[in-house]
């Protein structure tokens, strides 16, 4: 190999390291390019909408601190998947800014089932 | 030219017999002065302090307050000519249609006219503050082209626009003492008095004229003046001071039959860091944080709620301007990370800024200025202020800024964190405008307003009151253009009366 040459894996590594570079500048992402591994849950197909989990799952232990009670995980998940019903996460967003079924969370204004996909996430992570 | 006369130099027992005696050298009585310019009525305007501050005339406004932290009283007015324009910040936004409508969810809300009444005096308050050309909210087409407005969904907030009294060595704005001593000099028909305090009005036997005014300085000096009609300004706490004071004849004071003088006082309150606002695309353009210079004025954005939405959630008016980038938590980045990619919007650029603003509160008659037992150096007596803001005022404004949230996020353009939920938190956080309103307030019915449409105190035939305490609600915009409108109008009124 010549030393000018740079193997794909070489390349793969410092792409990757560019970016976190990048992305860490702005103090955000860094944590998120590496996500934990969670344990399978009969509720994947809803988390599968969250693109950055881990930060959902942040939010959604955020959500449970601020001292409201937590609903079962059976009705929370049969709750969001009545409102995820053949729609899309953008979808159901949407609707709730429509109808400004908003909540809070540590202050942070957020559409309503986003937060409780969060609040599920975070109770099955 | 008439120079400025000084009061100390006017032999004792003198009487003075102007047509009109203006009470106050602030912007209502310098505006009222420049009024009436070359007009036939001889003016004559009492200024209690001199061209300058001066401590010993400072602390005649010394007085005491208790209930929600505020200012000291000789601490957010001054006394000089020019009066609180001395320390201006030069802030100017019109009052909306709305701010004169009795509104069902506002108690004792309802101006005697609409704005209709103030718009042909707009134009000249602009000019008198040197605001620029009117522009306001008709600024978004050109600042949008300077430079990307901050995208907001359908909704109940909208951009709006401050403009700003002119700036001079890029920091003061007009100080209408220093700006207009030579017009005032100029004008034939006024003699301008200095360290001059009216610290008494002689009402008739019966209460319903003014037959003289006592005037006192510092150095000892007394005098009297016999106009034929007084107009006091001198700011919303002082007038209702000097009629409560003026109680020979009406034990309660002038004016107060109904016991209003001195209640509904109000001023704006500013919490700082009220929420953090999240713009995703990073940078917001600078006349979010400083005014822009567009086409001669000086314009900054701010947030405001539209008519509608104070209607449909029953909210009163704030102004929520951008103030400064701040960190995130991990949190804080988890909750924008979570939301963009909800709404499907990129936030690697993403930044954090807090908001401040400027709060109307809803009228109450028991937020209120009282006389006390203490007296100044001339024997006035002082004044307590009870000051209250009620959790809803707090809540209204928390409604409107969960608005301006969802209308980020259904944009895809940012998101809200609401910084302060208790009243604990809300109080540790509030600083005030200096913006004194409401204690001489205006009403048709004698038993809710100290003075009428014409700004005549009710049962009085001869005495006027301008200035923002007649304000009977608030706005959130700031006073001193819209009461300089007002007094243009009493002018107008005065004209008419004394032709």
């Amino acid at each position: 190999m010549s030393e000018k040459s740079i193997s794909r894996r070489a390349v793969a590594i410092g792409g990757g390291v560019a970016v976190a570079l990048g992305l860490g500048a702005i103090g955000i992402t860094v944590p998120y390019l590496l996500p934990h591994k969670y344990r399978s849950s009969p509720y994947d197909d809803l988390f599968a909408q969250l693109i950055d989990r881990d930060a959902a799952v942040k939010v959604g232990n955020a959500a449970m601190d601020n001292g409201t009670a937590r609903p079962a995980i059976a009705d929370l998940g049969r709750e969001l998947r009545q409102r995820f019903e053949r729609r899309t996460l953008a979808e159901v967003i949407n609707s709730d800014l429509a109808q400004g079924k908003l909540s809070e969370v540590k202050g942070w204004v957020l559409p309503e089932t986003l937060t409780l996909l969060c609040v599920l996430a975070a109770e099955e992570s | 030219m008439n120079a400025f006369i000084d009061a100390r130099s006017v032999p004792a027992g003198t009487i003075l017999e102007p047509d009109l005696a203006i009470v106050g050298g602030g912007p209502a009585g310098i505006t009222l002065a420049l009024a009436l310019a070359h007009s036939p009525i001889r003016i004559a305007l009492f200024e209690s302090g001199g061209l300058d501050f001066d401590q010993a005339t400072q602390a005649l406004y010394s007085g005491s307050t208790t209930g929600v932290r505020y200012l000291p009283l000789d601490a957010s007015r001054m006394r000089y000519l020019g009066g609180s324009t001395n320390h201006w910040g030069g802030w100017c936004r019109p009052l909306d249609s709305i701010d004169f409508e009795k509104r069902d969810w506002v108690r004792h809300s309802g101006w005697p006219f609409g704005i209709e009444e103030l718009k042909p005096h707009f134009k000249r308050a602009q000019t008198l503050v040197e605001g620029g050309p009117w522009i306001y909210d008709d600024a978004t087409p050109e600042m949008a082209a300077l430079a990307p407005l901050l995208k907001l969904g359908d909704g109940g907030v909208y951009t709006s626009w401050f403009q700003f009294s002119k700036t001079r060595d890029g920091v003061l704005p007009t100080h209408f003492g220093q700006r207009y001593a030579d017009d005032l000099k100029r004008i034939p028909n006024l003699k301008t008095y200095l360290h001059a305090n009216v610290v008494g009005i002689n009402a008739s036997s019966n209460a319903t004229s003014v037959e003289t005014l006592d005037v006192a300085t510092l150095s000892g000096r007394r005098f009297a003046v016999r106009p034929r009609l007084t107009v006091l300004a001198l700011g919303a706490v002082e007038n209702a001071r000097l009629l409560l004071a003026s109680n020979r004849v009406a034990s309660a004071g002038l004016g107060n039959e109904n016991d209003l003088v001195g209640r509904f006082f109000a001023d704006h309150p500013i919490p700082r860091d009220t929420a953090t606002l999240v713009c995703f695309a990073g940078e917001m353009a600078g006349y979010y944080f400083n005014a822009a210079q567009v086409g001669g004025a000086l314009i900054r954005a701010t947030f405001a709620p539209t008519e509608d939405f104070k209607r449909s959630n029953k909210v009163l008016g704030s102004l929520t301007t951008v103030e400064n980038a701040v960190e995130m938590s991990e949190l804080d980045k988890a909750a924008v990370v979570t939301a963009a990619l909800a709404v499907g919007a990129d936030a690697s650029n993403a930044k954090a800024y807090s908001v401040g603003c400027g709060l109307e509160l809803e009228p109450d008659p028991e937020r209120r200025l009282m006389l006390t037992g203490e007296r100044d150096a001339l024997g006035m007596q002082r004044l307590r202020l009870i000051n209250r803001v009620s959790d809803s005022d707090f809540q209204r404004y928390r409604d409107t800024m969960k608005e301006l949230g969802r209308q980020l996020l259904a944009a895809g353009s940012g998101m809200i964190r609401l910084n302060y939920k208790t009243r604990a938190e809300w109080e540790g956080a509030l600083d005030w405008g200096d913006h004194h309103l409401g204690t001489t307030r205006m009403h048709d019915d004698p038993r809710q307003g100290v003075v009428d449409a014409d700004l005549r105190v009710h049962g009085m035939s001869n005495l006027f009151v301008a200035g923002s305490g007649t304000f009977p609600t608030y706005s959130a915009s700031n006073p001193t253009m819209n009461l300089i409108a007002l007094t243009l109008r009493l002018a107008q009124h005065l004209k008419g009366m004394m032709r």
